[in-house]
């Protein structure tokens, strides 16, 4: 029989095969006989059948072409447009705009066409939104037996950090198919990700095809997403040995690669990806990126390796590599460890360079990236000011980098993402993220998941804004067991996460409730928190609209009355327009500059942070005398923005030095020389004088030749110069 | 840059026209800007002679005529300095400066300002589009400043609400001697203005450029390089301190001549420091500095 078989394939016409033949072929690893199918549906007179063969063979510019000739000859066939727009979807063209057109179209044509919904679910998917399982599910109820949406559920539940889902999703596939191989995957996936032995699956996928690398890639995709990089490396290199075909699994290989720091590999491999066509988005931006890399430099110490953009290093390692240092040294108390490896932090001027780092990652307006070891984050430059706290963001990603060292990447995305905001305000109570109007109308709408829900939050949005929401709860979260339990519950939970236990097992052991109660205190503990917040925005929005349009009639007293009982009601609220500036508008129009750097205080000391308003109260600060104050203010200006400002750190600079903080000054006016200022000279001038101050005549002398090099007739340096000339002779 | 000091004897002619504004908003800052630069040259040291045509007044009978009355007042000796605020306008061949009424035109600026005796002359156009005025009015001993590169940039500009600040902040006087030259304040318009741009992350829509040379393209980065800026330097624009005072006492004059041979001296040194060994170098420089120093000590006294 089997020899029957294989004759009759052979003397069969070639062209007779369908394209599903073809594909069959190819999912059961007979490459050369998927080859050799493909050729043939390439020289049928039919659109459609030439489209297939040419997109199975690759020849994608020619299959496109194809496609809109069998639409055109068949314009009422919904399945050539799905195919097409399957063809458009894959990585190697990643067209998902076109695509959804086309299932759009399809479904137009008839409506609910399975194939259509299916397509609809694969790019909903590949965005991590939520309408992806509705559309699967929508498909299935067209066509019961299509294993491959039972197959995507999985998948996301996979994702969603759903182990029991994505089983029960993956069975009803098999039980459609046996030889689903996506679903074998993922059962192989959930016993990985487990830290079980996942052989089972494997053999099972191996025997339908042995070089099947697909599972491999699909495997390492959920490690990356678990941030388990080193073992998602590891699949990739699986997927590509069993089919060096898998330009998807190379180029993520590649992507991994550099975002363990593993550079050159991560060239060559990108590189051939390209070279061998693969134009995916994230293959060539990650290739410009480590091009670019020529652009940076790096610094070294024992236990941080900081890589700045030339243009801004300077500067930029001032403040940065103090502030990793510091914060190492306090984590290494707090968490009662140390790291194995230096950190290395890249910091990107370019916001397009960072966005290649996260690409293909879930979560929005993500600020910084943690990859075992390694964090990437936008520069101060690469941001508007006053849009980004970098200090706050480094010490986030510095959590992380702590918490998946312990934990060995074993820990749910929902507890270190809170482990890491409640970090921020634990280290200045400024730092970190306000409650936002958005959130505030998620406590209103009470959709706040349960705990053991939580990490779903961070994946896919159900409603917009939920990521950010969900970072504030799991934030307040941390925040309450803390306050409640105290910190040493916290790492014992981080502990108890590493040793591979589930949220409601960590709950149960740690907090000593089901985590069904625990989610009823804390709401309590929130609600008591927020409730003046929550219940009162509309009489805030109202109110400061009103105190905004007192503003406009200069009624001054009714700004100070109608803004403070707005500010009172939302103290959080620090963005654009706030309450704090505009009574301190009302406040210097009456003359009352006390008053005005008060509420200008606290606008900075709740979190608010555009370094114009705080060098605004730096001012008032020192025409009130209060000269520390104003270097207290400037300094935050600092973990703000310290680039692009000259005056911030000629200004600081003279504060400091005024105070006897002498490294202080010392650091300010290098970071003016950094900035490479027009004047030379009096930055030069001013180092010397801090030099002096700190008792370092030789330094000194040597930023004063500088000086009067660049001015030689510069009066105030010239002055100094004799001064320590005299002292020499006085002291040789 | 090795400079000759800027002459301190000589007047300065100070013609500066706010054009028409077109809308409230940009009247109100034309008039402002002229206002605050009117403001910055009558305080300043120096003979300086300064006219300021601003409002209802911005019409080119009345710009024409006060160029006529500079050509008949300055002397060869004098510096003239024209500055142009408000908007202009480029059609590929021609650059307009508005005003209100007729427009001029950058030729006919160029021909107004070539009857002006005073060997030493700035223009500083910082309205849209200015760049398509730079070959119209360049000529030898007359520095040209554009707040855009070509006369294809049309958006309002800031680069001059920059040029002010250089005027009253003496951080431009970065060879601190006393002065902001035409040099000094052009560097430091240029870089608030690119620092203005970046910061606020919007696309810049003007690059200024100067030309001094009298026949060259403009450059953004004037220097040894490219050979401009060399007349720019020596144009002083506002004078900050006692230096002209100190030139003019007789009993100082020979403290001032050791003065400057020592200025001529460092700056030789500044010259060879490529091929002198740093630690020669060095050396040298502080020994001819610390003499500097003294010397200052003594006309200071």
């Amino acid at each position: 029989m089997r020899a029957l078989l294989c004759f009759s394939a052979i003397a069969a016409p070639l062209f007779a095969q369908s394209p599903a033949d073809c594909r069959h072929k190819a999912k059961f690893g007979d490459k050369a006989g998927a080859r050799a199918c493909f050729q043939a549906l390439t020289r049928s007179a039919e659109p459609f059948q030439r489209a297939e063969g040419q997109y199975g063979l690759r020849d994608y510019k020619q299959a496109n072409d194809s496609f809109r000739l069998a639409v055109d000859k068949a314009p009422k066939d919904p399945e050539i447009r799905v195919r097409w727009g399957r063809m458009l979807i894959e990585p190697f063209n990643r067209n998902k705009k076109d695509a959804i057109d086309l299932f759009q179209e399809a479904l137009e044509i008839r409506k609910d066409y399975p194939g259509a919904l299916m397509g609809l679910a694969l790019a909903a998917s590949d965005a991590f939104e939520t309408k992806a399982e509705e559309m699967a599910k929508k498909a299935l109820e067209g066509d019961p037996k299509l294993y491959e949406a039972h197959e995507l559920i999985a998948s996301m539940a996979v994702e969603d950090s759903n182990p029991k889902k994505a089983i029960e999703a993956a069975d009803a596939a098999l039980k459609i198919s046996p030889e689903a191989l996506d679903a074998l995957a993922i059962r192989a996936t959930v016993e990985i990700l487990a830290d079980k032995p996942a052989g089972e699956w494997l053999d099972r996928i191996y025997k339908v095809n042995p070089r099947y690398g697909h599972a491999h890639y699909l495997i390492g995709h959920h490690l990356v997403l678990n941030r388990r990089y080193d073992e998602a490396i590891a699949q990739y290199r699986k997927a590509i040995e069993l089919d060096p075909d898998h330009l998807h699994a190379q180029s993520q290989l590649g992507i991994n690669l550099m975002r363990t720091g593993q550079d050159r590999e991560a060239l060559a491999l990108l590189n051939d990806a390209h070279d061998r066509g693969f134009r995916e988005a994230s293959t060539t931006n990650s290739l410009k990126l480590l091009d670019s890399l020529k652009n940076f430099a790096t610094f070294k110490t024992a236990d941080t390796e900081v890589i700045l953009h030339k243009k801004e290093a300077e500067l930029l390692r001032l403040y940065v590599e103090d502030e990793l240092r510091k914060c190492i040294r306090v984590y290494e108390k707090k968490y009662k460890m140390k790291l194995p490896r230096a950190v290395r932090l890249e910091v990107y001027p370019d916001h397009e360079d960072f966005a290649v780092r996260t690409m293909g990652m879930p979560g929005v307006g993500i600020l910084g990236v943690t990859f075992g070891d390694v964090v990437a984050m936008d520069s101060p430059s690469g941001r508007t000011p006053g849009s980004f706290h970098w200090a706050s963001t480094l010490w986030h990603e510095m959590s992380h980098v702590f918490v998946l060292v312990a934990t060995k990447h074993r820990v749910p995305r929902w507890f270190t993402e809170g482990l890491a905001v409640h970090e921020e305000t634990a280290t200045n109570s400024d730092w970190g993220d306000r409650l936002t109007p958005s959130i505030l109308r998620a406590l209103k709408d009470k959709k706040l998941l349960p705990v053991a829900d939580l990490d779903r939050g961070f994946v896919r949005q159900s409603y917009e804004g939920q990521v950010v929401v969900s970072y504030f709860q799991a934030g307040q979260i941390c925040d309450y067991v803390n306050e409640k339990y105290g910190y040493d519950t916290l790492l014992a939970m981080m502990h108890s996460f590493g040793a591979r236990k589930t949220t409601p097992e960590v709950v149960v052991e740690h907090l000593k409730m089901k985590p069904e109660e625990f989610d009823k205190a804390f709401l309590a503990w929130l609600d008591a928190r927020t409730k003046k917040t929550v219940d009162g925005f509309e009489d805030w929005t109202k109110k400061l609209k009103q105190a905004f349009a007192a503003k406009k009639d200069s009624k001054w007293d009714d700004v100070i009355k109608l803004a403070g009982e707005a500010r009172d009601v939302y103290p959080d609220y620090v963005e654009s327009a706030n309450a704090y500036e505009v009574l301190a508008d009302a406040y210097e129009k009456k003359g009352d500059k006390k008053a005005a750097a008060a509420e200008l205080a606290k606008y900075g000391q709740i979190g608010g942070r555009d370094p114009k308003v705080l060098k605004r109260l730096a001012t008032l600060q020192e025409e009130l005398g209060d000269r520390k104050g104003a270097a207290i203010t400037l300094n935050r200006v600092n973990w703000v923005y310290p680039v692009n400002d000259e005056p911030l750190h000629r200004k600081l600079g003279d504060l400091l030095l005024e105070q006897k903080d002498h490294q202080g000054a010392l650091r300010e006016y290098r970071a003016v020389l950094a900035l490479k200022p027009l004047d030379r000279a009096s930055a030069n001038h001013n180092l010397a004088r801090a030099y002096l101050a700190a008792g370092d005549r030789a330094k000194a002398e040597e930023s004063l030749i500088e000086a009067l090099e660049a001015a030689p007739n510069y009066k105030p340096a010239q002055k100094l110069l004799l001064e320590l000339d005299s002292y020499k002779k006085e002291k040789p | 840059m090795l400079c000759a000091p800027a002459s301190l004897w000589a007047a300065t002619h100070f013609v500066t026209v706010a054009g028409l504004g077109g809308e409230a908003e940009y009247e109100q800052r034309f008039n402002a800007l002229a206002a605050d630069i009117d403001k910055v040259l009558k305080g300043s040291g120096g003979d300086s002679r300064v006219h300021t045509i601003s409002g209802v007044s911005s019409t080119k009978d009345k710009l024409s005529g006060t160029l006529a009355e500079v050509a008949r007042e300055a002397k060869a000796d004098d510096q003239f300095v024209l500055f142009l605020i408000g908007h202009g306008t480029f059609d590929g061949s021609d650059y307009k400066f508005n005003l209100k009424g007729p427009d001029i035109t950058a030729i006919e600026l160029a021909a107004l300002c070539d009857r002006i005796p005073a060997a030493k002359q700035l223009v500083v156009n910082g309205t849209s589009a200015s760049g398509g005025s730079l070959h119209a009015l360049q000529r030898a001993n007359r520095a040209v400043i554009t707040a855009t590169k070509s006369g294809g940039e049309r958006n309002a500009t800031v680069f001059l609400r920059y040029w002010v600040e250089a005027l009253r902040d003496s951080s431009a006087d970065t060879d601190k001697n006393e002065a902001i030259s035409a040099l000094e304040a052009y560097r430091y318009a240029d870089q608030k203005t690119v620092g203005f741009y970046e910061t606020a992350k919007r696309l810049a829509t003007e690059h200024a450029m100067l030309e001094d040379t009298g026949n060259g393209e403009g450059t953004r980065k004037p220097g040894v390089d490219n050979d401009q800026g060399m007349l720019a330097a020596r144009i002083a624009v506002v004078r900050l301190g006692s230096a002209q005072r100190a030139a003019a006492d007789p009993a100082k004059r020979q403290l001032i001549a050791k003065k400057e041979e020592l200025e001529v001296k460092i700056d030789r040194l500044k010259l060879e420091k490529a091929a002198t060994p740093a630690d020669q170098y060095r050396k040298d420089l502080a020994k001819l500095l610390l003499e500097l120093a003294r010397v200052q000590e003594e006309i200071d006294k």
